[in-house]
């Protein structure tokens, strides 16, 4: 794997910024591997579109954002408009089934429609879990970290009160994808 | 070096500074600088070190100065708006001599412009900013080693030279968090020359290229510190003879030692046709260009700045005797490509690639001004 490019678009207070953040770490502290976080955000941080980039890399990384994008979760319509951009045509993409309506030409994308915000809300009873969900199916579609690794950083990272809560969350995420 | 670790590109700069000795902070948080403020705030207390929140950059500015007067390392951190706020300061710091860093994350411009949109449209004014003929030396790092490395060079050069130094950061390498390795403390090369004991008060007394000594103003030295143009001993003087001696004092002492204070990098440059010249976030986006154009066999490569001010003119001067292609890459509407001008022989062929719309160049943008730049 020389760079895989992922992005997740959101509005802000999704904890999609925490789902790279959750992602980079996991990469460089238990995979060694090279990674970046590049987050974009507008002036309205709460309720504006936001997005993130995450490259991981075995070689150092010289651009920080996507130039041509692998993976992209995307959980309302208004970034999904903004940065569908740089997508690759062979992307794989997954838009919230009920938060991302109009997904406009599909190229040759490998399009999948979960709902993510709603489970993550029914089964978690928190969207703000969005971000753990989100890093789960990440990890479970593309392997670009190893499942283990994840568990056990998840563990690490959460408030000791909420760690069975957040690897609930994991699952749910794996769940939505099978 | 330690184990790899995630930061945020401010924290590392934050966490630099105070490994350089940083061990006074006062600033007035603006994005998309603020989570320098913020870390200082919180690590600055905890090591018995000042942090001030002042009510704007003016202020933020000057208590830098008077903390660095008393014989503290002192930083502030901003972005342009706040920049603009702290020229007369930056003026005061050097013509007085004042050793300061400033951190400046720029985004997009003019006024409060894109608060959260990155540009490289600040680089005149960290020349020019402040009014009069002055020396100034900017840093600008790109990748996350670099805003370690350059941090600790910016307070080296600042104690050494008695002049204010910039830190030039873009705002995408600021907010990124990225894997980097800090290096351990006893690696480190501090400059930190102790307090002279004067045996007179001509502070100012020195020949034309030395450097000024250090001293502790308000320890024990009854010193007058003035922002007028000044004789050895610090007081006002219109003098035409003193005043020729005492600017060129300044200059002098950045421009007789550019060997020390002028770095920067080179990548594939040995063979090149084409040189890209660029820095910070463009930097990135062209070396990857670079990269990815070798691969197609173009000989192409990059000089990057990692020192902006004094400008590597000479260095250029070198590549120029070989490279008769430079493409300037710039995320602004023209700054640094006039001093190529300056620079560049009239055998050597010119183009820019300038963007300010907030949106970096992608690696492909460059590549595609490389190859039309080729044909």
């Amino acid at each position: 794997m020389s760079r895989y490019e992922i992005r997740y678009g959101a509005v802000g207070g999704q904890g999609l910024l925490t789902a790279g953040a959750l992602l980079v770490n996991i990469a460089v502290t238990k995979e060694n591997k090279y990674a970046v976080e590049s987050p974009t955000y507008t002036a309205s941080v709460r309720g504006g579109a936001t997005k993130v980039d995450i490259i991981i890399s075995d070689k150092r990384i010289l651009f920080p954002q996507a130039n041509a994008i692998d993976f992209f979760v995307c959980t309302e319509q208004k970034p999904f408009d903004l940065y569908k951009e740089r997508l690759k045509d062979d992307a794989i993409v997954i838009i919230d089934t009920h938060l991302v309506k109009e997904v406009g030409n599909p190229r040759n994308w490998k399009l999948m429609r979960i709902p993510l915000v709603y489970e993550t809300k029914k089964q978690l009873g928190n969207i703000v879990l969005t971000s753990v969900v989100t890093l789960a199916l990440t990890q479970k579609i593309t392997g670009i970290i190893g499942y283990r690794n994840m568990v056990d950083y998840v563990r690490e990272w959460a408030p000791q009160d909420y760690i069975d809560l957040n690897l609930k969350a994991i699952e749910v995420g794996r769940e939505l994808i099978k | 070096m330690k184990q790899r670790q995630v930061l945020q590109g401010n924290t590392i700069v934050a966490k630099a500074a105070i490994a350089a000795g940083c061990d006074f902070f006062a600033g007035y948080p603006i994005t998309p600088s603020s989570e320098i403020a913020q870390f200082m705030s919180m690590e600055m207390p905890r090591l018995g070190y000042d942090f001030i929140q002042m009510e704007d950059e003016i202020s933020s500015l000057g208590a830098c100065i008077g903390a660095s007067l008393a014989g503290k390392k002192a930083m502030t951190a901003t972005s342009g708006p706040g920049f603009s706020l702290m020229q007369e300061h930056l003026g005061l710091a050097v013509m007085a001599e004042i050793p300061i860093v400033i951190v400046n994350v720029m985004r997009g411009g003019p006024s409060t412009g894109m608060p959260t949109k990155p540009s490289q449209s600040d680089i005149m004014q960290t020349r020019w900013g402040t009014h009069g003929d002055h020396p100034i030396i900017v840093v600008y790092p790109a990748f996350a080693s670099q805003l370690f490395s350059e941090t600790i060079r910016a307070f080296n050069l600042s104690e050494k030279f008695w002049n204010p130094v910039i830190i030039l950061l873009d705002e995408v390498i600021a907010k990124a968090r990225e894997d980097i390795a800090l290096p351990r403390k006893k690696d480190l090369n501090i400059y930190w020359e102790k307090t002279k004991q004067i045996e007179d008060l001509n502070i100012y007394d020195r020949e034309i290229g030395q450097n000024p000594p250090r001293v502790d103003f308000f320890k024990k030295y009854p010193i007058h510190i003035d922002s007028l143009e000044h004789d050895k001993h610090g007081w006002p003087t219109t003098d035409p003879k003193i005043v020729d001696k005492m600017q060129t004092l300044r200059m002098q002492k950045i421009y007789n030692y550019l060997d020390e204070i002028i770095t920067h990098e080179e990548y594939y440059l040995d063979d090149a046709e084409i040189m890209v010249f660029s820095f910070g976030i463009s930097a990135r986006s062209s070396l990857a260009a670079v990269e990815m154009a070798r691969e197609q066999g173009i000989k192409v490569g990059l000089f990057q700045a990692l020192t902006i001010w004094p400008f590597p003119k000479l260095l250029l001067r070198e590549k120029f005797k070989k490279i008769k292609k430079i493409l300037v890459v710039e995320m602004n509407m023209g700054q640094t490509i006039y001093e190529i001008e300056r620079t560049a022989t009239d055998d050597v062929e010119r183009q820019a690639l300038l963007r300010a719309n907030g949106v970096p160049f992608t690696p492909t943008e460059v590549l595609e001004a490389i190859k039309r730049f080729k044909k």
